[in-house]
């Protein structure tokens, strides 16, 4: 029996990197399961595939690439110019279908001048990569300063329709909660990863990346079409950033060119732990799911926790990149080291190798244990940016408000021009605007209101648990928001930054649904 | 006829030497400005200090330029060391930390004592630096005696470090105003302070590495650490020894960086820096493969980035928009140090020669 099991992982033995990213995943979320009753919900659990689309499909691009032995950083800049891009063109009363073509065009046409640079040039992918990054970071303040919110009718249908899960359905029914759902972009996330699957390991296409990544010499002597490979390798990554930078761009419906900061890390990092290696040649498209589920589940688990700030998010993912290739680094040199040493002297290099790498473990925690900053805290909202100084959030003034009647407040810091304003909306319609100087005030009707009150709370699930704190310091021309809202005796209050990767969806759609409503169209 | 070849001979060793192209770009950039920029060169004398564009591009690029002089013996080495960033961050906390505490008592306490500070001077940059040295150390250990990749291996870093650093700072930003602390970034003495640092690690890190046999053992590494290993250099250390350097460099540079903004926070300090520090080092002529390598070239590239931002802002492009023109810097920098682009012009000139 033990021989068999030993047996048969030997023989898939490849999979092992796969399979262990698999097992943490299901591990992790089986532990928030029976720790944390919110996570239970089927929602939150479809949540996971929501939040984290646009890194699923840029992911499985990057897979590529990875395997190819290149790398690519520029996908957060193709993000944030597909964002900008497609808002300034939607502004300008462009039909939304051409946009979305020609946006995915660009992310192409920038895909394959970098894969030229790459392939032709011989420059460094990193350094080229690097260079249309910066580019197409650039390039988005060359159109706009300023966020541009996007209000149009195709792009608010495509990110939010809910897709029902049949039987998940009819359990809800029963249990009388809302039905859980996913959104479109998580089907087409899967889509991608379908079609992902089958070009790396069904096509002529896919094994010519693996033997690049292998060694490219070698596939250069068998006649593989090496230039034309990585040339569609960069391309396709093009092509599945800007489809990531619009999936994006309906969850935010805005665009700015700050926006999806270090977004190209978290994709890397998700490739990283799915078990494909940066040395190209080895790994499955297939893990990189995996990876991506790692990274969502480790994010809502530290939103579970509570106690712990979003940051933490980064050391967990950064320590799981260590181990994954720690353990990837210890199993290859093994391979090598057995063979060119004599035993006594692969025990030493172990030895020292354990030593050297406790040792630096050791002091790392020592220096970070030497201040005494391991506290949970959430984040209160200070911080500020160099154009002004950044106040705290009026949360008090806004829960009095409240309890005198509002039914909405929200405050709203920073942005360009460095504003300070608190909209409040009363059920009879009334709309007050402070802008610390001047109080104006507007009308709507009261219907409006409280149609508003019940999407925000029915369609965008305000009072669940997905919608929850995901505060950090802004861009410099970002807007911080703090959105508190009394519906049916409810009361909760949320604060979020735009562009945040880690925004909940919902929070957009609700920031999308009164900004609609609020007296300048803001 | 013997003069004429005596003339080529000197040309040849000027245009064939490490500092040619990194200074003949930064000329060129001061070119531009002195055409384009009224009053780009006028340098004035307040209280014995001299001020203007030119020492605010030596000023500003002080940062960029010490993580240069560490970055090229990393690249030396044939690695690269992406956490920079991270931990001049982690750098910069812990000494604004160890300054003003408030932070970790999660409350924001805005001290207007420039005299007050919670741990003298030594102990916040001793802190500061050791902090930037074990993370350097940690960096080598895993690209040297963990056999990882260099450029994974530091990602690791610099994706976690910033979070590091927030875990340090309690997620704040840190008011400084320790008077004495602030003379680093912003302290005046006839030239700013932060030079007479850059140039102080560049000649003691020039007494090192071409005084002692330490640069040889570096580049011989970075040619081929195999047949290095096989003529008795230890290429593990002389890894290490690149990446701790590089950490150490990177913690002085977030000193002065949190110094000339009087602030140290754990998001923006050091943001995208790692590529503006490669880049000089590319531009100074070290190949990213390793080998050869000048840390004059690379401080001069560090100027060359600095150069062609502040010319930038001089006629009024967005600094946001700022990323566009450097990678178009970036780009002529790296078809001029292609080999297939110079092969063309080869190729052109031979044909000619035919002719």
């Amino acid at each position: 029996m033990l021989s068999r099991a030993s047996n048969f992982i030997s023989k898939n033995r490849r999979f092992i990197p796969q399979a262990a990213t698999a097992v943490l995943a299901f591990v992790a979320y089986g532990m928030g399961f029976i720790y944390f009753e919110g996570m239970r919900n089927p929602q939150v659990f479809l949540n996971l595939f929501r939040n984290t689309s646009f890194i699923l499909i840029s992911a499985v691009g990057m897979t590529f690439v990875i395997l190819s032995k290149g790398i690519d950083l520029s996908v957060s800049g193709v993000v944030v110019l597909t964002t900008v891009v497609s808002a300034a063109l939607l502004r300008a009363g462009w039909n939304p279908w051409a946009v979305i073509l020609l946006v995915l065009a660009i992310g192409m046409i920038l895909g394959a001048i970098m894969g030229s640079f790459i392939v032709y040039l011989k420059v460094q992918p990193f350094i080229a990569t690097l260079a249309g990054m910066w580019f197409a970071r650039g390039m988005c303040f060359f159109i706009s300063d300023n966020a541009i919110n996007i209000d149009n009718r195709v792009f608010r249908i495509l990110g939010q329709t809910k897709i029902l899960i049949p039987g998940l359905k009819e359990l809800a029914d029963l249990q009388g909660t809302p039905a859980p759902y996913i959104s479109i972009p998580v089907v087409v996330g899967f889509i991608v990863l379908l079609i992902g699957i089958y070009l790396a390991h069904y096509t002529r296409f896919g094994r010519t990346v693996y033997a690049i990544g292998g060694d490219e010499q070698s596939a250069r002597l068998m006649g593989l079409p090496v230039n034309r490979t990585l040339m569609l390798v960069y391309t396709l990554n093009g092509f599945c950033s800007a489809l990531a930078g619009l999936s994006f761009c309906l969850f935010v419906s805005s665009g700015h060119g700050l926006y999806a900061p270090g977004f190209e890390m978290d994709v890397i990092a998700s490739v990283v732990i799915g078990g494909t290696l940066l040395t190209g040649g080895t790994g499955y498209v297939a893990g990189t799911f995996f990876g991506v589920m790692v990274l969502a589940i480790t994010q809502a688990l530290i939103q579970f926790i509570g106690t712990l700030s979003s940051w933490w998010t980064k050391i967990v993912i950064g320590v799981l990149m260590l181990v994954f290739i720690g353990v990837q680094a210890v199993l290859a040199n093994r391979k090598i080291g057995d063979k060119a040493l004599d035993a006594r002297a692969v025990r030493r290099r172990r030895q020292k190798l354990a030593f050297g790498f406790g040792a630096a473990a050791v002091l790392v925690l020592l220096a970070i244990a030497v201040v005494p900053g391991l506290r949970g805290n959430s984040y209160n909202g200070q911080g500020e940016t160099t154009a002004c100084e950044l106040e705290p959030f009026r949360k008090d003034e806004a829960a009095r408000l409240i309890a005198e009647g509002a039914v909405i407040a929200y405050h709203r810091l920073a942005g360009p021009a460095c504003i300070n304003e608190m909209y409040v909306i009363y059920p009879d319609g009334r709309i007050q605007k402070d802008d610390g100087i001047n109080t104006t005030e507007t009308k709507i009707a009261p219907t409006e209101v409280e149609n508003l009150l019940k999407t925000i709370t029915e369609d965008y699930g305000w009072y669940t648990n997905e919608i929850r704190d995901t505060y950090h310091v802004p861009c410099r021309q970002c807007f911080a928001h703090y959105v508190i809202v009394a519906y049916e005796g409810q009361e909760k209050g949320v604060t979020a930054v735009d562009g945040g990767v880690n925004m909940p969806p919902g929070y957009g759609f609700t920031l999308a649904v009164i900004r609609a409503v609020l007296p300048d169209g803001q | 006829m013997k003069q004429l070849a005596d003339r080529t001979l000197r040309w040849r060793s000027i245009t064939e030497s490490r500092l040619f192209f990194p200074t003949v770009a930064f000329l060129l950039v001061l070119l531009f400005d002195f055409l384009f920029i009224p009053g780009f060169f006028t340098i004035e004398n307040r209280d014995g200090n001299l001020y203007g564009s030119l020492i605010d591009i030596l000023r500003n690029g002080s940062t960029v330029s010490l993580l240069a002089i560490g970055m090229t013996l990393v690249i030396a080495t044939g690695g690269v060391d992406l956490s920079v960033g991270a931990v001049m961050a982690i750098a910069a906390s812990v000494a604004g930390i160890l300054m003003n505490p408030s932070a970790l008592r999660n409350e924001v306490f805005f001290v207007t004592d420039p005299t007050y500070t919670f741990q003298p001077l030594w102990v916040v940059i001793g802190a500061a630096l050791l902090v930037a040295l074990i993370c350097g150390l940690w960096n080598g250990v895993l690209v040297a005696y963990m056999k990882i990749q260099p450029m994974v291996a530091t990602l690791v870093l610099m994706t976690a470090g910033r979070g590091i650093a927030q875990l340090i700072t309690n997620g704040l930003r840190v008011q400084i105003t320790y008077r004495p602390f602030a003379y680093i970034g912003q302290g005046w003495f006839i030239l700013p302070f932060s030079l007479y640092i850059v140039a102080f690690v560049l000649l003691v890190t020039w007494l090192l590495t071409r005084k002692t046999a330490i640069g040889m053992f570096i580049e011989s590494v970075g040619i081929n650490f195999r047949s290095s290993y096989f003529s008795g250099i230890q290429e593990s250390k002389v890894k290490l020894m690149a990446y701790t350097f590089c950490g150490f460099c990177a913690g002085i540079a977030g000193l002065v960086a949190c110094s000339n903004v009087k602030t140290s926070d754990a998001n923006n300090t050091g943001l995208f820096i790692e590529l503006d520090a490669i880049l000089a080092v590319v531009i100074g002529g070290t190949s990213m493969s390793g080998g050869r390598f000048s840390l004059l070239a690379s401080v001069i590239g560090a100027l060359v980035m600095q150069a062609v931002t502040q010319s930038m802002y001089a006629i009024g492009v967005q600094s946001y928009a700022l990323p566009a023109v450097k990678s178009v810097v970036v780009i002529i920098v790296i078809l001029l140090f292609s080999e297939q682009v110079r092969g063309l012009f080869l190729g052109i000139g031979a044909k000619k020669k035919e002719v």
